[in-house]
């Protein structure tokens, strides 16, 4: 396709304040369109605030630096802007809003994004057989749809929806923020087919992780390790089994070498 | 608007309406102590505990002295359709309208207050309270002071009609006026009762109703009360609910309060007979101004005995809530159980709720919970939603009806919880935007 290797995502410098203290320090990072990026490292190290502010999470302050998505300023926009120009959030910890059915939530975000795109919104019926065959393929239990978005849902239940709504969405960015953390091995093989099903050249993915084992089942073009709000280390995939190996105490002392 | 102090308002329209009121020399005496006890007592203010967050200033720029008076022809309103189909009684200004009622079912018997008070003044002594020193009581002394019309609705031992009761209060009239109305509504052994009030208007005059209102209900006996509030924008509203059970009794309230400028309910449950229950429901949107100000008391009398009872409000612009919850748990209910839960939403820097849930336990072997809680929207679940393409201000309105869905959801049947939904977005921000929910 000819959208494959478009840059879509340019962070350049970027430093972030959150809560008094300086979390990501001076980060660059460019995604290409097509590749998918593992971004790894210990807890604290920032990965959640890197997420977090490409998605617009409001108590981040960004102090310096920034980040373009499809050329676009993509700080300047508000959550929902990004989300319509198709940057998605898998969330580390999905809220739970009783209330606003799961199903409504699905339809009311769809079409927002269709409207956006210039498509005609899908009626009850369209909607209804998109989800379903999604459900399946996440093998989500359809009652889940009635309920209110993420509200009792067991912690693999949520992932799952996360996934769900990303498969629905069909995002030009994908950005997994520790989707792989709390789930079961049969839980992680159905999330990772997920992801890699929206796999192709015209998306990218950033996936977040603190353990290796997802990107057993999500092999990453690239791998960058995080230690101090900073990439300390970029590589391919051999990286992410590197650093399973010898842990990331030997990529710390580095930073405070350098 | 008058200078004068309600008080002397009140004695004064009292001076020119009561001889006029029906009810014979009983009646008059009745009347005439009731005032006198008010004089003396005077109208609850700030200093009553009960009473600290209701914008009493603004109560007093209500017409006290301007009674709607049943000689007053009134122009008879067309009315919104009912939530649902029933048999119709209707209140005009406090006074039983025949024209807009329909026949009872069989069972049920709808008495006009002041053709009663015409014709049997000494039944009709004994049938409406008389109200006691409590200052949560000084408004229903005043409806005793002019005490003319309202209605009784009883149900028979053992009869559950098929239809429910729709009972309408509309506030009607081109000049301020104030109204005061008498309700009694009795429940025999094991009778049922579907009744659904709503009070509505049909100008823009600012109208003062008053209402004082009792339920009995027999051992038993079941009654599901749904209160709609969709009072006009310049309305008052005062209310005054004693509700007595007995045995095995049980009474849930549905209270929706979306309309007027102010609303005062005042309700006081007393579950007297054993394992008696009461399941109580509020929800209200206080925004432009409006103030919402519910009380309500339940005294546990009779062993195992139970309340659930759950207030929600929403407050935006410069919207005021306020909720006063107490329950007692007397020392001869023993193996009670009480819950109450207040919860309550900010929408805006200026708008204001004040939650008290009070519980007082005399007695082991009981089972309570209480909490109460005043935030503004959860911002992880803003931003969640935003995340997933939704507009700020959708996503604003669709938590904040998310609050609210939780006690609509809790409407007896299908067809009342569509009518509320569709009556409780009408009252919220951004409503356009919540179509397609329900």
């Amino acid at each position: 396709m000819s959208d494959a290797g478009r840059p879509i995502l340019e962070v350049r410098e970027l430093s972030v304040r959150a809560g008094g203290r300086l979390i990501l320090d001076r980060l660059s990072l460019a995604v290409r369109a097509g590749e998918v990026h593992a971004i790894m490292g210990p807890n604290g190290s920032g990965k959640s605030t890197l997420t977090g502010v490409l998605a617009g999470r409001p108590g981040l302050e960004v102090v310096g630096g920034s980040a373009s998505y499809l050329g676009r300023d993509l700080l300047a926009m508000a959550p929902e802007e990004r989300a319509r120009e198709g940057l998605f959030l898998a969330f580390q910890y999905p809220v739970e809003i009783p209330g606003v059915n799961n199903i409504y939530l699905l339809k009311a975000s769809l079409n927002a994004l269709r409207r956006h795109r210039g498509l005609p919104e899908l009626d009850a019926f369209e909607f209804l057989g998109l989800v379903r065959e999604k459900l399946a393929a996440m093998q989500m239990d359809e009652s889940l749809l009635n309920r209110g978005v993420n509200e009792g849902f067991s912690g693999g239940e949520k992932k799952r929806n996360e996934i769900l709504q990303m498969s629905l969405l069909e995002p030009v960015l994908a950005l997994l923020d520790e989707t792989d953390s709390g789930l079961d091995i049969d839980a992680l093989k159905v999330v990772a087919a997920g992801v890699n099903a929206l796999r192709g050249p015209e998306r990218a993915m950033v996936v977040v992780t603190h353990y290796q084992r997802l990107l057993d089942h999500v092999v990453p073009d690239r791998v960058h390790v995080l230690a101090e709000g900073r990439i300390v280390k970029s590589g391919g995939r051999e990286l992410a089994l590197e650093l399973e190996a010898r842990g990331y105490d030997w990529l710390r002392t580095g930073t405070a070498a350098a | 608007m008058s200078a004068a102090a309600p008080l002397e308002r009140i004695a004064a329209a009292h001076a020119e309406v009561a001889p006029r009121l029906a009810g014979g020399a009983a009646w008059v005496r009745r009347r005439a102590r009731a005032l006198e006890r008010l004089l003396a007592a005077g109208l609850p203010d700030r200093r009553d505990e009960n009473w600290k967050y209701l914008d009493h200033a603004r109560l007093a720029s209500y017409p006290f002295e301007s009674m709607a008076l049943a000689a007053t022809a009134v122009q008879i309103p067309a009315l919104p359709p009912l939530p649902l189909a029933g048999r119709r009684l209707t209140l005009i200004n406090g006074r039983f309208e025949p024209a807009l009622c329909d026949a009872p079912e069989p069972g049920v018997d709808l008495t006009d207050l002041a053709a009663l008070l015409a014709r049997a003044p000494e039944s009709a002594l004994a049938l409406l309270r008389e109200p006691d020193e409590d200052p949560d009581d000084r408004f229903a002394l005043l409806a005793d002071a002019f005490a003319g019309s309202g209605a009784l609705i009883r149900v028979q031992t053992g009869t559950a009609p098929a239809l429910p009761l729709c009972l309408t209060h509309v506030a009607a009239g081109e000049n301020p006026a104030a109204h005061h109305a008498r309700l009694v509504i009795e429940l025999g052994a094991g009778a049922q009762l579907l009744l659904v009030e709503r009070f509505v208007g049909a100008g823009a005059a600012a109208v003062l109703g008053n209402l004082a209102a009792e339920i009995r209900l027999g051992p038993k006996a079941s009654l599901t009360h749904l209160r709609l509030h969709e009072h006009s924008a310049a309305a008052a509203q005062i209310e005054t609910w004693t509700v007595r059970q007995e045995a095995g009794s049980r009474y849930e309230q549905h209270l929706l309060a979306t309309g007027g400028a102010l609303l005062r309910s005042n309700l006081r449950l007393a579950l007297e007979g054993e394992a008696a229950e009461c399941r109580l429901f509020g929800l209200f949107a206080a925004d432009a101004g409006r103030q919402v100000d519910l009380s309500t008391r339940v005294d546990h009398l009779g062993a195992a005995t139970r309340t659930e009872q759950e207030y929600r409000g929403v407050a935006a612009d410069r919207g005021r809530g306020s909720f006063n919850g107490r329950i007692v748990v007397h020392a001869s209910a023993r193996g009670a159980d009480a819950m109450q839960a207040s919860r309550n939403l900010l929408l805006s820097p200026l708008a204001a709720i004040d939650a008290r849930p009070q519980l007082e336990i005399d007695t082991e072997e009981v089972r309570c919970r209480h909490g109460a809680t005043v935030g503004s929207l959860d911002e992880h679940q803003l931003f969640y939603l935003r995340a997933r393409g939704v507009p700020e201000a959708a996503a604003r309105a669709l938590l904040t009806w998310a609050f609210c869905a939780g006690l609509i959801g809790r409407l007896p049947l299908p067809a009342l919880r569509a009518a509320a939904a569709e009556r409780f977005a009408g009252a919220l921000p951004d409503r356009a935007l919540l179509g397609g929910l329900h």
